[in-house]
């Protein structure tokens, strides 16, 4: 019987890969490369994608040294990633994109919802209503519309599942402005979902 | 506070969901959730909104990008001279 022999924290790998252990830079690249793609893709494009995962790579080599092990490397990680994003976005010519903002639930006079029951819940059917590839072309398209900051926050905490609180920290703001902009996000988003299904948010 | 409607309602839902609410106002949020069947529709709408974007946008890494990654790290670092 052999015992296992336990993976090398990120810790572990990225001070040796400081100390110039290319070997352990490779491992890092191999454990994260999946993530830092899925993560550009929904923060830009599947065009994008591969440039920023190229310069988020680039950049974690370069600055290994200055990674002092304070944070999670995943946490410091994502931010390179998220930055270069941010840079990747910037430096396109920036087509004009619609604003979400009329997706967002309508109220009567009284504060009540002006949509009925059947009209409210219909987003939740969404990815049954449609085709496939309709739904992820069109969930990509509505993802890309956000306002960068919104987006952000949305697709680390709920399209990558990281918590509040890291997520905070990636963006270097308090957990509360993370829920605020994950929320109306998340607002839009439902409302656009709606929308494809052919009902009124 | 004053009574939650459907719109106040709606402000107060990710605090919610992240259980940072405290106890007086979740408890009047379940009240009126409970009691308004556009609310309860809503909240399911809302809630099941990040699963249908992250399905519908989960990508895996092509080989192509994968070799071109390798190819790139090789060409301005002293890593991945192995293979």
């Amino acid at each position: 019987m052999s015992v296992p022999t336990p993976e090398p924290s990120d810790k572990a790998l990225a001070a040796r890969a400081a100390a110039g252990d290319d070997s352990a830079f490779e491992a890092l690249v191999e454990r994260y490369q999946r993530r830092v793609y899925r993560l550009a893709c929904r923060l830009t494009s599947d065009t994008d994608a591969p440039d920023v995962l190229q310069e988020t790579f680039l950049q974690v080599y370069r600055h290994l040294r200055s990674f002092r092990g304070e944070s999670q490397f995943g946490t410091w990680l994502y931010r390179i990633a998220s930055n270069a994003a941010l840079m990747h976005r910037r430096a396109q010519t920036r087509r004009p994109t619609a604003s979400l903002e009329g997706f967002l639930p309508r109220f009567d006079a009284r504060g009540l919802h002006a949509a009925t029951p059947a009209e409210l819940q219909i987003a939740a059917r969404a990815d049954e209503l449609l085709d496939r590839r309709f739904l992820a072309e069109k969930a990509r398209e509505a993802v890309a519309q956000l306002p960068d900051l919104y987006r952000h926050a949305f697709v680390m905490r709920d399209l990558e599942e990281m918590s509040t609180a890291d997520v905070a920290q990636v963006l270097g703001v308090d957990p509360a402005t993370v829920r605020q902009r994950v929320h109306r996000a998340r607002l839009m988003l439902r409302g656009c979902l709606s929308d494809l299904v052919g009902v009124k948010p | 506070m004053n009574a939650i409607v459907c719109a106040t309602g709606v402000e107060l839902l990710m605090d919610y969901v992240e259980g940072v609410l405290s106890a007086d106002v979740r408890a009047a949020l379940d009240e009126h959730v409970a009691g308004c069947a556009k609310c309860t529709a809503f909240v399911a709408s809302y809630l099941e909104t990040p699963r249908i974007l992250r399905e519908a946008t989960a990508v895996s890494l092509p080989a192509d990008v994968e070799a071109s990654l390798k190819a790139f790290l090789r060409a301005r670092t002293s890593a991945f001279n192995a293979d």
